[in-house]
């Protein structure tokens, strides 16, 4: 049996999740020269940038594995900007950790900060200083999608790495090696259909493969595709078909039903109907006047009280649309 | 006479429902008050049992309680004159005591300075303090926050309600139908005071007057259903401004009513015309909430009666069957079902690595991973509700 395998895990992601840098399939620069830093002993902090599901939490998670061996449930702490409530939380959390020092022969813990991305530019700044005030013996590691939305004063205090999209070759290795380990068989097909269907994000793609062999070891290509479309989040162009076709009633039923099953905020829903109208079958004259209400809409949300009035008021747009009409 | 719900005020904690995760953290907070904060913040809607969980907290302590609310504290310039004194150490004492401040943020609400003083106080005071607030994290608490364990008091679930009333009619004897029972728990979203109140109050009523209730209810129904024929009917006249005047409801149940209803009169251009009018008085209602200036209501008034009304340029006669609005209700029963999901998600995105956020919207594919395997929910330790909600 391989060594690197987590038999404690039932979930494929963590139970084949790398734990050493030669077992991390693709970004080869990165990792070689995270490697190199790793084993200097002495990382600055690092700024990994990239999509989801390319391994940027898994390399931070190997770094700290590698550097601390045993202990390093005890040096490391985790956090996500997106789900901490706001910023005076993370620098209460990081306050807490740091005031111990690092157990062992290296002489700073590890800080990961996933999706830093998500804090404002202000909440940025404080966690500049942040960053600064406990440097002596902290490391930061912050991951985000985009590093253009990091703050340039961070930035420069960082080593950045930037992920690529895994390949779907890189994908494949991960996939068949999981395959030939729980028994699996694939057919050729299967491949293509998960990388598409998970848009190279290894988890994603991880999770699809799992799901579906709970129905069946032996996985086919119809199997792979009724799972994804199962577990697709529903999207907002029926919601927008609706009214086009002058039917408002049944469209802001759907649009509602959306917003409760996938907790998705007013905000949220105008960005992805601004997003939608380029994919729509209708005058481009119309499609800017669509897109400036859409503006005025996102705009009002902000003023108003109630997001799903606002919604609604965008939607009757939507139905004159429909109607050819501005 | 007392009140069912001084009556059957719950006194320990096993007395209070549906609060088991709050009670864990105050357990812990008390017992290891030297060692973390001073001061925890309760934080939910109203009737959850915050303030009961404060007493019940002394009460299995052993302790004394030292509160301020909004009645006993009228002079905000008082605050550290009067919580001083109770903070401070007094070596003859034996007993414990813990500090309550109810309603925090209406107490010292508006006044930035009586925040700031608090959270000095806090951190001075040599007892246990509870603080209870709506609402923790609005910006006038930010100084507080700091100094406070956040503790979440959860709106509870309408089953626990009605069982809670059966529990008490059956200890008085009393006798309120079942559908009016499921009625009164569902329609007071979570605040268990209000249910109990309105339990009591009906439960003095013969059979038929409990009925005739049902109809009270329908009568207040008959009279906006007059108003909104008014505005969706006739042509505007001075008149139609005084539409909503003669009812007893507030303008933001009017205006969800205004928006279960349009589409049901209007169709395209007109429906455009009436959600632009429902979209400003929209943002009036924001200003008003933002800046707590009522004069606005005027303007929402009168978009919703003569503005709607502009749009008939004669008067109708053809009949139209109004719909009641159902969406808050709707928002309601979602919340207490995707609770659940909120708490499966935390635990897997914990242990994969990845935000919370992302698992609630990855959580299709979760939730077919997680039921792939019995060994997944032990794995992420979900509990028995969460299993359940899994399998549904």
């Amino acid at each position: 049996m391989d060594k690197e395998i987590d038999h404690d895990s039932s979930i494929w992601t963590e139970k084949y999740r790398p734990k050493e840098f030669s077992e991390v399939f693709g970004q080869n620069d990165i990792i070689k020269r995270v490697e190199s830093l790793t084993k200097a002993m002495n990382i600055p902090h690092l700024l990994f940038a990239g999509p989801a599901g390319v391994g940027k939490s898994t390399l931070a998670l190997v770094v700290v594995k590698e550097l601390f061996k045993n202990t390093w449930r005890e040096n490391y702490l985790e956090l996500n900007a997106s789900d901490e409530r706001g910023i005076n939380v993370v620098r209460e959390k990081v306050k807490n950790f740091a005031r111990t020092k690092s157990l062992g022969k290296v002489p700073f813990k590890i800080i990961f900060l996933d999706e830093a991305d998500a804090l404002t530019p202000e909440a940025q700044q404080a966690l500049r200083r942040i960053m600064e005030n406990y440097s002596s013996g902290c490391r930061f590691i912050l991951s985000c999608n985009y590093s253009s939305k990091i703050i340039d004063p961070i930035q420069s205090r960082c080593a950045i790495f930037r992920f690529k999209l895994l390949e779907k070759k890189d994908i494949e290795k991960v996939l068949q090696k999981i395959a030939k380990n729980e028994n699996l068989t694939m057919h050729p097909d299967v491949l293509e259909i998960i990388y598409e269907g998970s848009e190279g994000d290894c988890r994603r793609s991880i999770n699809l493969l799992q799901s579906t062999a709970a129905i069946s070891p032996s996985i086919n290509p119809d199997l792979v595709s009724t799972m994804i479309a199962n577990t697709k989040p529903k999207d907002i162009r029926v919601v927008l078909d609706y009214a086009l076709a002058g039917d408002f009633e049944n469209s802001r039923e759907k649009l509602l039903d959306l917003m409760l099953k996938e907790s998705i905020s007013g905000q949220d829903v105008v960005k992805a109907i601004q997003k939608e109208i380029w994919n729509l079958a209708i005058e481009p004259e119309i499609k800017v006047k669509l897109t400036e209400k859409t503006g005025e809409i996102e705009f009002r949300i902000t003023e108003g009280s109630d997001p799903f009035i606002q919604l609604q008021s965008l939607l009757a747009s939507f139905v004159l649309a429909g109607l050819g009409k501005k | 006479m007392t009140t069912w719900a001084e009556k059957y005020r719950p006194i320990y904690f096993e007395d209070i429902r549906g609060q088991e995760e709050a009670v864990a953290k105050i357990k812990d907070f008390i017992k290891n008050f030297h060692l973390k904060k001073r001061a925890i913040i309760l934080y939910g809607p109203t009737g959850t049992g915050k303030t009961a969980l404060a007493y019940a907290a002394a009460k299995e302590t052993n302790s004394e309680i030292f509160e301020l609310n909004a009645s006993n504290l009228r002079n905000k310039e008082k605050l550290k004159e009067t919580l001083k004194p109770a903070i401070e150490q007094q070596a003859l004492l034996k007993k414990g005591k813990i500090i309550l401040i109810d309603e925090v943020d209406w107490v010292l609400g508006e006044d930035r300075g009586g925040i700031q003083e608090l959270s000095e106080l806090i951190e001075i005071s040599e007892y246990p303090m509870i603080l209870t607030a709506n609402d923790a994290w609005t910006k006038k608490l930010t100084p507080l926050r700091k100094k406070c364990e956040i503790i979440e008091v959860k709106n509870l679930d309408y089953k626990i309600v009605k069982d809670v009333l059966i529990k008490i009619l059956r200890k008085e004897k009393k006798f309120i139908d079942n559908k009016i029972l499921t009625e009164i728990a569902v329609k007071t979203k979570g605040d268990l005071r209000a249910a109990i109140n309105d339990a009591q109050t009906i439960s003095k009523l013969s059979s038929e007057e409990q009925i005739k209730t049902l109809f009270d209810e329908r009568n207040k129904e008959e009279n906006i259903l007059d108003a909104l024929k008014k505005i969706f009917k006739l042509k505007a006249t001075n008149e139609t401004l005084r539409a909503f005047d003669q009812l007893d409801i507030k303008t933001d149940e009017i205006i969800l009513w205004v928006e279960k209803n349009i589409p049901l009169e209007y169709r395209d251009e007109k429906l455009a015309k009436a959600y632009e009018l429902l979209s400003e008085t929209d943002i009036f209602n924001g200003r008003i909430y933002h800046q707590q200036y009522w004069r606005f209501l005027v303007y929402e008034n009168i978009f919703l009666s003569y503005g709607m009304a502009s749009l008939n340029k004669e008067n109708k006669t053809n009949f139209t069957k109004y719909k009641k609005p159902t969406r808050v209700l709707k928002i309601w029963m979602n919340n207490l079902k995707i609770a659940k999901k909120k708490t499966i998600s935390e635990k897997y995105a914990k242990h994969s690595h990845i935000s919370i956020k992302k698992a609630m919207k990855e959580f299709p594919i979760i939730k077919q991973l997680i039921n792939s395997n019995p060994k997944i929910p032990e794995e992420l330790d979900l509990d028995e509700d969460e299993m359940a909600y899994l399998k549904a």
